[in-house]
């Protein structure tokens, strides 16, 4: 499959008459991205702001994070059914606006996780300490606020914002499909029968990516994996383009990923790297976390097999999504894995006590971890003089454009399990 | 999560019937769950009464 | 000799030339310069130090009154002007080691002085003295002494100097306990790409995270009479009642809870709440009996296949609860429980 992504860089995000892009400028005729975003019948209205890097402004209640990215004509179906129509993606060609972000900002009242002690949820400051930790921060950022509308449900309205937001990222972006792009990424990697050719001493290396967590249940109609949210998948194997081009969708519940990370996956980008180089990328096994053993067995048994017996790994990686009964999923499938002869490193969460190390497993085939920082170490983050989003006032009595400290898991990029971050908790 | 009480070192064990529900099935009518629930407490208080010499992982009581 | 940083060292009786286990009662004497294995430092420390005494002191006399025996050796050291304190090392040596962690300690807490020490692994002091003191990793007997030595003057200069001490790894003393967040120039993903390949073709690679080691407690005797026994009910699933009107943490805990439920049949979703950030708390929330077998438990006690259902239910958190706390609640919980007469507990977890 090969994946051309048709990049253009783009250095200004303003208001306009009509949405083009000239002179690397995106301009957004706001009143028609408002209207068509309003036709969803779950969402009452919806604003559109933007922040700029540099500014203080702190854009709170970060719900998702998306690339704007579009299939050029003839290339499949954007966010394919997510948005409705199902189609193949991972091949062709896909606009990309680098330096743009889509921010969609959850405007409702109901919040599911007690954090929602802390109203502001998860933030992205545009300057200051904050802006250094989170690579939004350097982007464009276009922030969709939908409003539930009357009698919309709980799910029905986390789900809409998230169309909201998908449907923003496309429409941006097209904008761009006829312009000659900045830049160019291809990503073509064959079919496992051939994806060893001329390189069948390198190191078979396969990707686990656990994309979920059903300790936190999605909801009916909730897109994660081709529309589909994916609360039964048993392990798959996916085509590493499908999971750039817009197949997988991060969940609602966020869990510390954005669809903008995975969009523009970094161990998957490493391992397109360095194939053909120090390693083949023999593929991508999706998982989900169960939380009972019988499901948890059977998931690491079959994931196991389809990196030994299908794959022909001689390595594997593991990401996972959330923490704790995640951790037992990875945990196991390393050990599994390592058991049959395939050495395994995880990618977690470093230290989340802050005062010691630790994981909650000590399988000895589980050893080789990288981790990301601690999620929980807390950062002062200074007054700001405007906030995106629905001003709140903490339990404390600080206001959210006031100096606040706040944990890197709250700011929306600052660290993930993925292993985009450049920081690691480092024990002394 | 039993894996993690077995590496901590818990030394009466028994599986619950999901995170979420330790000791409930949310697809079981209100009965049926109780039940259920039963099942597992008298399970866990029958581990009460075993002697153990280390820790023991017992079977799932449904 | 050129004027340069002033060290006092610290010796046992065997280590200062004393003599063996007959002698391990004697007092701290002070010498002037360096004995033994303080020559082995001082050569290390050529012209920027100088060993300008060296105290020993008998294990057991320090090990049997040790505030005592602290407090002489530091006033023995004061009159030196020592710029850093250098202890041992121990090696495998227990009492030793468990000395030098003391007069390490006390050096710095009392006198400002910077120290550090050396112990083997298995050390008893180790774990005792790691997070208060730098303890550099030695083999278990005196023929590692050059290595040690090597290490401890290492990082007693760095100390003196104010520079960053390197990781433990690096710099051979063993982890503080103090965790740092530091930028990287390669992220995660890159360094597990390299991980891998490392690992693959058998090379060396360093985890980033320990994996924990975890002690074992022997199981308690089984309850032989149940129709006379008084069980209890904890959770780490965050049961609170409704509201949280005692704000419990809804993760990293630092406390627990008990619930009178004296003469309650049931818990309500009017009454009792899950508060856990680490799982979805709906199905518990909709039915706290789902948690916490209130229920089943009360039909059990008045049927009498139980004595008594004790009455009050324990409750914290547990997700990223760190180890310490989780013991300090975990034994706080069962002192209660023990006053309390109660036989058995069952604990749910999520």
């Amino acid at each position: 499959m090969r994946l051309e992504l048709a990049i253009l860089d783009i250095q200004d995000v303003q208001f306009g008459e009509k949405t083009t892009i000239n002179d690397r400028v995106l301009y957004i005729h706001r009143q028609e991205l408002r209207e068509l975003l309003q036709q969803d019948k779950r969402l009452s209205k919806v604003d559109i702001e933007l922040a700029h890097p540099g500014e203080s402004c702190r854009i709170l209640q970060v719900a998702d994070v998306v690339e704007p990215r579009a299939k050029t004509k003839g290339s499949g179906e954007d966010f394919p059914g997510a948005l409705g129509k199902q189609g193949t993606v991972g091949e062709g060609s896909t606009c990309v606006l680098r330096g743009v972000a889509v921010v969609i900002n959850n405007q409702s009242e109901m919040h599911d996780m007690p954090e929602a002690e802390d109203p502001m949820g998860d933030i992205i400051d545009m300057s200051g300490p904050g802006a250094e930790l989170s690579p939004y921060a350097k982007n464009h950022n276009v922030v969709v606020l939908p409003y539930p509308a009357d009698g919309a449900s709980p799910d029905d309205y986390k789900i809409a914002l998230k169309i909201a937001g998908l449907k923003t990222a496309v429409y941006l972006a097209k904008a761009g499909r006829e312009l000659e792009p900045d830049e160019g990424e291809v990503y073509d990697l064959p079919p496992l029968t051939e994806v060893t050719q001329g390189i069948e001493d390198l190191p078979k290396v396969a990707y686990l990516f656990q994309v979920y967590c059903t300790s936190y249940p999605a909801m009916v109609g909730e897109p994660i994996l081709y529309g589909d949210n994916i609360r039964r998948l048993l392990p798959t194997i996916i085509h590493p383009n499908e999971v750039f081009d817009g197949a997988i969708v991060n969940t609602y519940q966020g869990r510390g990923t954005e669809t903008y990370v995975i969009q523009n996956h970094p161990v998957i980008k490493d391992l397109y790297r360095r194939h053909g180089k120090e390693l083949c990328f023999a593929g991508v096994i999706l998982t989900v976390s169960r939380y009972t053993e019988p499901e948890r067995e059977r998931s690491v048994a079959m994931a196991s097999n389809l990196a030994k017996s299908l794959l022909g790994a001689d390595g594997v990686i593991l990401t996972k999504a959330s923490s704790g009964a995640p951790d037992i999923d990875v945990s196991q499938t390393a050990q599994r894995c390592e058991d049959m002869g395939i050495k395994a490193v995880l990618i977690m969460f470093g230290s989340e006590s802050g005062i010691e190390s630790g994981t909650v497993f000590n399988l000895p085939g589980a050893k080789a971890i990288v981790n990301t920082g601690n999620p929980f170490r807390l950062v002062s983050l200074p007054a700001v003089e405007r906030i995106i989003g629905k001003p709140v006032i903490l339990p404390s009595g600080v206001s959210a454009d006031g100096e606040l400290k706040k944990a890197p898991n709250w700011i929306s990029g600052a660290l993930d399990q993925e292993g985009h971050s450049k920081m690691v908790s480092v024990l002394y | 999560m039993t894996p993690i009480a077995v590496m901590i070192g818990a030394n009466r064990i028994i599986p619950g019937a999901g995170v979420v529900h330790p000791l409930g099935n949310i697809d079981l009518d209100p009965k049926a769950e109780k039940t259920l629930r039963r099942a597992i407490v008298e399970k866990a208080l029958e581990t009460l009464q075993t002697e153990l010499t280390e820790q023991k992982l017992f079977p799932r009581p449904v | 000799m050129s004027p340069g940083l002033r060290a006092v060292h610290y010796l046992n009786q065997f280590f200062g030339g004393v003599g063996g286990e007959e002698k391990a009662s004697e007092g701290p004497q002070v010498k002037d310069g360096p004995i033994g294995p303080g020559g082995a430092l001082q050569g290390l420390l050529k012209e920027r130090g100088e060993i300008v005494a060296t105290i020993i002191c008998g294990d057991n006399y320090f090990a049997e009154r040790t505030e005592k025996a602290v407090e002489e050796v530091l006033q023995m050291m004061t009159p030196y002007r020592p710029d850093m304190v250098i202890a041992g090392p121990a090696f495998n040596a227990g009492r030793y080691g468990m000395a030098c962690g003391e007069v390490c300690k006390a050096a710095q807490g009392k006198l400002g002085i910077p120290a550090v020490t050396g112990m083997y692994e298995e050390n008893p002091g180790v774990d005792l003295y790691k997070r208060a003191v730098y303890i550099v990793k030695t083999s278990d007997s005196a023929r590692g002494m050059a290595e040690a030595a090597s290490r401890m003057v290492n990082i007693a200069l760095k100390l003196i100097a104010r520079e960053k001490i390197g990781r433990p790894a690096e710099e051979g003393y063993f982890p503080r306990g103090i965790i740092r967040d530091e930028r990287t120039d390669k992220s995660a993903a890159e360094r597990a790409v390299s991980m891998v390949l490392a690992k693959i073709k058998g090379e060396p690679f360093e985890p980033e995270i320990e994996l924990p080691k975890f002690d074992r407690v022997k199981p308690p005797a089984a309850i032989k009479d149940l129709a006379s026994a008084k069980i209890a009910l904890a959770t780490d699933g965050g049961l609170v009642p409704r509201g949280n009107p005692d704000k419990m943490e809804s993760y990293k805990s630092t406390r627990f809870a008990s619930y009178n439920i004296k003469g309650v049949d049931s818990l309500s979703s009017k009454d009792f709440e899950a508060n856990h950030i680490g799982y979805e708390t709906e199905f518990i929330d909709q039915d706290p009996n789902r948690l916490v077998p209130l229920d089943v438990m009360r039909d059990l006690e008045k049927e009498g296949v139980i004595g008594k259902l004790h009455d009050k239910v324990y409750a914290t958190a547990g997700v990223a609860t760190s180890l310490a706390n989780s013991k300090k609640i975990g034994q706080g919980i069962a002192e209660q429980l023990k006053a309390d007469g109660v036989d058995g507990v069952i604990l749910t977890s999520t």
